[in-house]
């Protein structure tokens, strides 16, 4: 006789009311240390730790702002410096998110095997560590800018918060993704890097979208990250902080990813232990 | 049992794992997990395992290695969904699977405690007021600052065991860590865990060590090959499993192979068989059939013997006392078979004994024995019926 296995095994039958509470309490205790170790362990804890954090993605500014001004300067960008860092630093975080959130899973296998808990919270505090992680580096550097005289509306912080939130659940959604199929098929974290390199150079952050030729233009508008970078550019080149329809658009395409994300990571995950 | 007493209930439990973990079969599972549907291809870990357990009352679970002993606690521990089946838990669990369950290898040995409990469930306040308990009980001096990675497989137990102390589950679950310790320590967890259990706390414990069964479970669970074989009270199970595993000990030694045999220059049994089988009714023909090697060209002596299960002797006769020559069926190999017309054994489990022996019939070098039984509703009294008349 077999019946259809439970959604949640054993912690389904503590379903009682005091039981669920105490289960959500437990779950933010984890999350909170798994967060709290990702900090620790991945970035302050190494020798260049959080310098490491913040020199890369300012050395990698240095690097295109020297290439993409003095060799190869670019038509129709004033202040390339700025211009460059409002783009290339979610493009940084979200890329660093996703690959870190990959293989996440695979350190945590000791406790994945041996204990119950929700396996999506070392997703969540991966993702959330970057990016907290991430977000502190584009503060200080666009400070830095505008102290050095750059062109910058520090106001247009107030949009860059919430537009860094969305990339962050739109980006968990993908990582609980691909996080999931890891686990499966190891290729996984083989084929991100190339496919994001690709991502890179086809998305509007060392270019402006003018310089693409007009027939690519539409295509180009398709680019969720694309249109990211166009509202942090507004918002923080021209201090252009109106909201637009298209904004709900943008909102509800990260509420998708995420719920679509959670939703293959949940199906998944009880069959982790087959194959971690 | 009333509902309010029940701390564990499983029903028909089973566990399926995938054949093959790669390639196209992972992409396959990817699909069909997605689909919510079963594994495709599988062998099963564990089928059909229910029990009911109520509060207070320990279980030991007992059985060879690979039997799913650690499969059922783990789906017990909601570490694994069962694939078939309902597992129902009223209380808060601690277990402590394996070596170094709830740790993360980078961490210290006190970032660690903060993890391992928030795991058991416990709050970031409750966590810091057990801390400095957790810390005495573990007793590993300065090395609490290392990583775990750096502790050897006591100090991890020590620290695992120490948590669960400062827990207090209601049904803790302990999978055969006991055994790494040293002998102070496993004192020390002993002594804690009897007064867990006075305390009304519940032990599942899986352990190859029928002592700490007897001793600290009132009820034992024999799990062999995925299904239950016995359960019930733990002298009783616990007492059934090792009888069984001393006649497994004496029948299933596996035959010295030629190429052994010929370096070492022995005489040896190369296989055994019984005819009709190992069950067989009283009076049937019954027939004892082998193969045994030589190493020099010469007939060995073969000697058959039929011993009753505790070993007392019934019968035995060899190829040089009935003054029989074996011939070879292949160089260096001689078949052998003894047959009983009409064998009189009265109902009951026995053993064939079959010897090698030298071709002067003196020196023995090698024995292979093999369980039957022998079936029947005789109500006569011994080992075999002689032949009698009343007159």
């Amino acid at each position: 006789m077999a019946t259809p296995r439970t959604e949640d095994g054993a912690t389904a039958a503590a379903a009682a009311p005091t039981a669920r509470v105490a289960a959500r309490a437990r779950n933010r205790a984890l999350f909170a240390s798994f967060y709290r170790r990702e900090l620790v362990t991945r970035y302050l804890g190494s020798v260049t730790g959080l310098a490491w954090a913040l020199l890369n993605p300012i050395v990698l500014l240095g690097v295109y702002a020297f290439v993409f001004t003095e060799v190869f300067p670019q038509r129709g960008v004033d202040a390339f410096l700025p211009f460059l860092a409002v783009g290339l630093w979610p493009w940084q975080a979200s890329q660093e998110a996703l690959q870190r959130a990959t293989t996440t899973l695979g350190s945590y296998s000791a406790l994945i095997r041996k204990v119950a808990f929700p396996h999506e919270l070392t997703v969540y505090a991966s993702t959330l560590a970057t990016f907290t992680l991430h977000f502190a580096g584009y503060v200080a550097v666009l400070c830095i800018l505008a102290a050095i005289g750059q062109p910058l509306h520090l106001s247009g912080l107030l949009l860059a918060v919430p537009l860094w939130c969305l990339l962050a659940l739109a980006v968990t959604g993908l990582a609980l993704i691909t996080a999931s199929l890891q686990v499966f098929i190891r290729d996984i974290e083989h084929v991100l890097p190339p496919l994001l390199m690709i991502a890179f150079y086809l998305t509007p952050i060392l270019y402006p979208p003018s310089a693409v030729p007009a027939v690519v233009q539409p295509w180009l508008a398709a680019n969720p990250f694309a249109w990211v970078v166009g509202r942090l550019r507004d918002a923080l080149l021209h201090g252009n902080l109106a909201l637009h329809a298209g904004d709900a658009v943008a909102v509800a395409i990260a509420v998708l990813l995420f719920v679509a994300g959670r939703w293959v990571f949940r199906r998944l995950s009880p069959r982790f232990e087959d194959y971690l | 049992m009333n509902d309010a007493a029940v701390l564990l209930e499983l029903d028909d439990v089973g566990k399926s794992y995938p054949k093959t973990t790669r390639g196209h079969h992972a992409v396959r599972a990817v699909w069909d997990a997605l689909r919510a549907r079963p594994a495709a291809q599988h062998f099963d870990a564990l089928s059909g395992v229910s029990l009911r357990l109520a509060r207070g009352a320990s279980l030991g679970v007992i059985g060879e290695n690979g039997a799913g002993k650690s499969t059922l606690l783990k789906i017990i521990a909601g570490v694994i969904q069962p694939t078939t089946g309902r597992v129902a838990v009223h209380g808060r669990i601690g277990a402590l699977l394996e070596l170094g369950s709830g740790f993360h290898p980078d961490y210290s040995g006190l970032a660690n405690i903060d993890l391992s409990a928030a795991l058991l469930g416990l709050s970031a306040r409750e966590i810091r007021a057990k801390r400095d308990a957790i810390v005495e009980f573990a007793d590993i001096g300065e090395r609490i600052h290392e990583p775990i990675k750096h502790y050897s497989s006591g100090m991890v137990v020590r620290l695992g065991f120490a948590i669960v102390t400062a827990v207090r589950p209601d049904l803790l679950i302990t999978d055969e860590v006991l055994a790494v310790g040293d002998e102070s320590f496993q004192k020390k967890c002993v002594a804690w865990m009897e007064g867990y259990l006075a305390d009304g706390g519940t032990l599942l414990l899986c352990s190859h060590s029928m002592y700490h069964v007897q001793k600290l479970c009132r009820y034992a669970l024999w799990l062999k090959d995925g299904a239950v074989m016995r359960q019930g009270d733990a002298a009783s199970v616990t007492q059934a499993y090792l009888a069984w595993h001393e006649e497994k000990a004496a029948s299933t030694r596996a035959p010295i192979a030629a190429s052994v045999a010929s370096a070492a220059g022995v005489y040896a049994i190369q296989s055994l068989t019984l005819e009709p089988g190992d069950t067989l009714a009283q009076g049937a023909r019954f027939c004892v059939r082998g193969d045994v090697f030589s190493p020099d060209g010469r007939a060995p002596t073969v000697l058959v013997g039929l011993v009753r299960a505790d070993d007392t002797p019934v019968y035995g006769v060899s190829t040089e006392i009935d003054g029989v020559a074996l011939r070879a069926s292949s160089p260096g190999h001689y078949g052998f078979a003894l047959e009983f017309p009409a064998l009189g054994l009265l109902p009951g489990r026995y053993r064939v004994r079959a010897h090698a022996l030298d071709p002067e019939g003196v020196r023995l070098f090698d024995n292979v024995e093999l369980p039957f039984t022998v079936t029947g509703d005789s109500r006569e009294f011994g080992l075999v019926r002689l032949p009698h008349r009343w007159v």
